[in-house]
């Protein structure tokens, strides 16, 4: 079945052709013009040519280069960033350039592959990639424009849109070329692609400036589009009523009658769950959202809570405690020296427990999509999501169960819309095939929304966790370290509809010490660390229970945001052991020796995710071969030496050691976020004010360094680890999510409080330009603020507070503990 | 029917008296820059203004609304070049964008009442509108420089 849903690529020629346009119809491949969506529909100008080089932009006669974008627009300005790339290349000057985001279909996932934004990879990935295509396009125009000027190529050059003959001195403008010449020409692929030479960093004019982001106008003026603001003819609404438990609920009866007296109520339908998503859902469908809200709280639903209708936050700790007892059922992640030997022959041992409580995306737009069955018998979701092709390949399989049709018989298209908020939260799709069969129940289309209270019910968390931590320290050197990891494992529950994404296995790798069992990359990275420790061991467990009863996810950062806050406060631990400053404690360990200096040059394929577990999990999609593809330099390039510099940038800046006030620190902790494989070094160092009297704190100032390699827009790039520095703070802070009778007790903004304007300290932030392999930003400055706030509590008061969140009381509580 | 007075138009909406202000602005009026974000009053991403005054337009009945002046973030500046919306676009504010309209009108309504505010001003009167993204710090500087330029424009 999946077979079906896969195109069978294998593009040999990559094609430089002008396309006549028909109305807006060139906008992006495929779109029915009736159907365009809002985004896609804006540019729409009148011409005669259009110049389509590539997948990734449209050029037409007045200069105009619209960027077709398949990442998600989510706040991290991706489209601007794909823009510059491309232009920078292409030479068109940055007041042509205009973004769009392509319509997702069967047919277009053949030429854009696959449409999913997570992991802080989209500049990683794709910057090499989109960068040729851009060489390429300009290289087809100058030779057209060359040929136009009756010029010698080896005399011209393009720059700012024109071809320029440095002999004659005349130039002729990329819209006059394509005014004039019915362009078609060829390149080999992938030879001509791998043999295109790129530019050199040095003569850069886009890439590296902080050209405002294109999307922050209609931001500031109400126009920008969400999957809400679509208006269909004939929409009815939809709101869903709250579940039973938080999965595996099962429906018994729903009486509507109270309903029934709200005027505008249609009905009530019960979605069908047979593939394990939306379990346990009734949506209440109304002429309007507010009254489908109310008939959503009016009906009477009796249902079997399932499976974990009783479970709790402290059965899923006792769940934990249990399993670490049992090292058997374990599957090994890191395995360098031997821990169980060197451990005893150190001078001094070390233990720990760490726990960390979940926390949910709580993006400010909820969770909210509008489904449309159209008359040509094709299917529509306007959505802004995360998931854009997984959304499509497991809808075309869901409805072709509800319809009993064959896949293949079904066409479903997505159109994507700005990202309210993703963090992680948004690559899940239970709301369009709720969506989807509500559209199939009623015969019209659905405007489907989330309440705030159905949101938070239904939201994926990040899993608790439990970590046992054991170091041995011998001349003031840590020489051996075990951490013990048990959570839920996301890879197993991502797998839910893999039979109708490829079968795509989430769940991968193998335990490193040959035992037969599979570990997940998501939930336990981070622990493997950048550190030189010669005997280091990292053992995980999986808690099943955890992962479907939670229903267990991906959240800003991944494993990072727990494993990091248990990692570098423990080293500050061993530090303090070692008598040692937490600062010179670390850059001892940040050798680059080993496995620590980074993969030299190897690379990954462009276009494909640059880490193993992804390249794996990747394997059965359209990409191109790895082996005939340019390779791009490796992330890990530089290693753990990198790191080393991002420490002594930020102790620098911050005044690390510099005399505080009373109560007052400096915490410092490191991160590699995202992935090993897919590193992005940063460095940050919070201050930290702590009332002695309530255990209240205060962070005063984070100073954050970091090196990204190239900083394609370096004050978007300020603005991204701002915010997720920020996001950091909430989470060690305020953020905390619980379970009781199978349910998320949380509701809404009074219970879940993410971080406000009082809290927020002041920045120092430095970006570093090793001149490297750019990578992501977006995310990985979340993950150093909870261990470095952690660490400063401790340097200030002496409290070690072994839990994220820090609450007030946790901190009086260490405090008192020291001192008992 | 009732009768609403909404960015300087008169609209007619029939829904019922007791439907909350933001859904008549949104999917009947589809005035749909204000959002909805936690239907409680607690997020401040519905946030409009009522003769001038900061609401969350998800506290208001539509029925309690009357002559009230209703200005949304379409309405705020014909251009969209009202100071602080200028100044969220230089300081470069929103990143997902979602809550920045009610971002913005709080900011509006803020400067309105308190043309020259203090840091401390700014960081209570904004503290209200959650930004998940959090660019709170450029909330802050935006609404600055929005203080800056009005006062060059009053001067100029």
């Amino acid at each position: 079945m999946a077979k079906d849903n896969l195109p069978n690529v294998s593009r040999r020629e990559f094609l430089v052709r002008s396309a006549a346009l028909s109305g807006g119809a060139f906008l992006s491949i495929g779109v029915p013009p009736a159907l365009m969506s809002g985004a896609a529909a804006a540019a729409a100008e009148p011409a005669t040519a259009a110049f389509t080089p590539s997948i990734w932009f449209t050029m037409t006669p007045d200069g105009t280069t619209t960027m077709h974008i398949v990442k998600a627009e989510m706040g991290q300005h991706i489209g601007t960033a794909f823009a510059q790339i491309i232009a920078e290349e292409l030479e068109v000057p940055w007041s042509k350039v205009r973004l769009d985001m392509p319509l997702e279909s069967v047919e277009d996932f053949a030429v854009y592959g696959l449409a999913y934004t997570v992991n802080s990879g989209s500049v990683t990935t794709e910057f090499d990639r989109i960068a040729r295509a851009g060489a390429l396009g300009r290289i087809a125009l100058t030779e057209a424009g060359c040929k136009l000027l009756g010029a010698q190529m080896a005399n011209c050059h393009a720059a700012e849109g024109r071809v320029i003959d440095k002999a004659s001195g005349k130039s002729v403008s990329y819209g006059e070329i394509l005014q004039k010449v019915k362009l078609d020409r060829k390149f080999s692929y992938p030879n001509d692609f791998k043999q295109v030479k790129l530019k050199d960093r040095s003569k850069y004019k886009i890439i590296g400036k902080s050209v405002p982001a294109l999307d922050i106008p209609a931001k500031t003026n109400g126009q920008a589009k969400y999957g809400m603001d679509v208006f269909l003819p004939g929409m009815a609404y939809g709101a869903l009523a709250i579940p039973r438990s938080r999965y595996g609920a099962k429906v018994q009866s729903v009486d509507d009658s109270a309903a029934k007296s709200i005027p505008g109520y249609l009905k009530s339908v019960t979605i069908d769950d047979s593939i394990g998503k939306c379990t346990g859902w009734v949506v209440a469908l109304a002429e309007t959202y507010p009254a489908a809200v109310k008939a959503a709280r009016a009906l009477k639903i009796t249902s079997d809570p399932g499976p974990h209708g009783s479970l709790s936050l402290d059965g899923i700790m006792e769940d934990f405690s249990e399993r670490l007892k049992r090292p058997e059922e374990s599957a090994a992640w890191v395995l360098e020296g031997d821990v169980d030997a060197a451990m005893p022959a150190s001078e001094k041992q070390l233990e720990a427990q760490y726990t960390s409580d979940m926390v949910c995306h709580a993006t400010m737009e909820p969770i909210n999509c509008v489904v449309q069955h159209a008359s040509d018998d094709s299917w529509h979701v306007h959505i802004g999501t995360q998931s854009t092709s997984f959304l499509r390949m497991t809808l075309t399989g869901y409805l072709a169960k509800v319809l009993n049709k064959k896949p293949e018989e079904l066409k479903v298209y997505v159109h994507q819309y700005l990202v309210g908020g993703g963090f992680g939260g948004k690559q899940d799709y239970d709301d369009a095939l709720a969506a989807a069969y509500c559209v199939k129940e009623l015969g019209r289309p659905v405007k489907f929304i989330q309440t705030r209270e159905s949101q938070f019910a239904t939201s994926f968390p990040r899993t608790p966790t439990l970590h046992k931590l054991k170091a041995g320290v011998k001349n003031g050197q840590l020489t051996a370290m075990n951490h013990d990891i048990v959570c839920g494992w996301m890879g197993p529950r991502f797998a839910v509809g893999k039979q109708f994404n490829n079968g795509t296995d989430w769940l991968q790798l193998d335990s490193v010490d040959g035992k037969k069992a599979d570990i997940d990359q998501w939930s336990i990275g981070g622990s493997d660390h950048w550190y030189h420790v010669p005997n280091h061991r990292v053992r995980a467990w999986n808690s099943d229970k955890t992962t479907w009863s939670v229903q267990a996810s991906a959240l800003r950062t991944v494993s990072n945001s727990y494993n990091m806050f248990v990692v570098e406060s423990f080293m500050d631990e061993v530090a303090h052991a070692a008598g040692k400053d937490p600062v010179e404690f670390r850059l001892a360990m940040l050798n680059g020796k080993g496995g620590n200096r980074g993969i030299p040059n190897t690379g990954y394929p462009a276009g494909t995710p640059s880490d193993y577990y992804m390249d794996q999990l990747w394997i059965s999609l359209p990409w191109p071969n790895p082996d005939t593809w340019p390779k791009y330099e490796s992330g890990t390039v530089g290693g753990a030496l990198r790191l080393a510099n991002c420490l002594k940038v930020a102790a620098e800046k911050a005044g690390w050691g510099k005399k505080l006030p009373p109560n007052t620190a400096m915490g410092v902790a490191l991160s590699s976020a995202e992935e090993r494989q897919s590193p992005t070094w940063v460095a940050g160092i919070a201050e930290v004010t702590v009332d002695p009297s309530s255990g209240k704190y205060r962070v005063n100032k984070l100073t954050i360094a970091m090196d990204m390699g190239l900083a394609i827009n370096p004050n978007n790039i300020k603005a991204q680890i701002m915010g997720s520095a920020l996001w950091g703070a909430s989470q060690v802070m305020s953020e905390r999510l619980t379970y009781k009778n199978g349910a998320i007790e949380q509701t809404n903004f009074h219970e879940y409080q993410p971080i406000r304007q009082v809290d927020v300290p002041q920045f120092d932030i430095h970006l570093i330009e090793s001149g490297r392999h750019p990578v992501g930003v977006g995310e990985p400055a979340s993950t150093v603020v909870a261990p470095a706030v952690a660490n400063a509590i401790f340097r200030a008061v002496g409290a070690r507070v072994r839990h994220m969140p820090i609450t007030a009381e946790a901190v009086l509580g260490a405090m008192n503990k020291k001192t008992a | 029917m009732i009768n609403l007075k909404v960015n300087g138009q008169s609209l007619l909406s029939d829904a019922p008296p007791d439907t909350p202000l933001l859904w008549v602005l949104r999917e009947e009026l589809r005035l749909t820059g204000t959002r909805y974000g936690c239907g409680l009053g607690l997020c401040g991403s519905c946030t409009v203004h009522l003769n001038g005054q900061a609401v969350r337009s998800c506290q208001i009945n539509v029925g309690d609304v009357g002559a009230a002046a209703i200005t949304t973030i379409e309405g705020l500046h014909q251009a969209g070049a009202h100071p602080v919306q200028k100044a969220w676009v230089e300081i470069q504010v929103p990143q997902c964008g979602y809550c920045q309209s009610g971002q913005i009108m709080q900011a509006a309504a803020l400067l309105a009442q308190n043309p020259n505010p203090t840091d401390k001003d700014i960081i209570e009167g904004m503290n209200g509108n959650l930004c998940r993204c959090a660019t709170y710090p450029r909330i802050v500087g935006a609404v600055k420089r929005a203080v800056q330029m009005m006062k060059e424009t009053n001067h100029g």
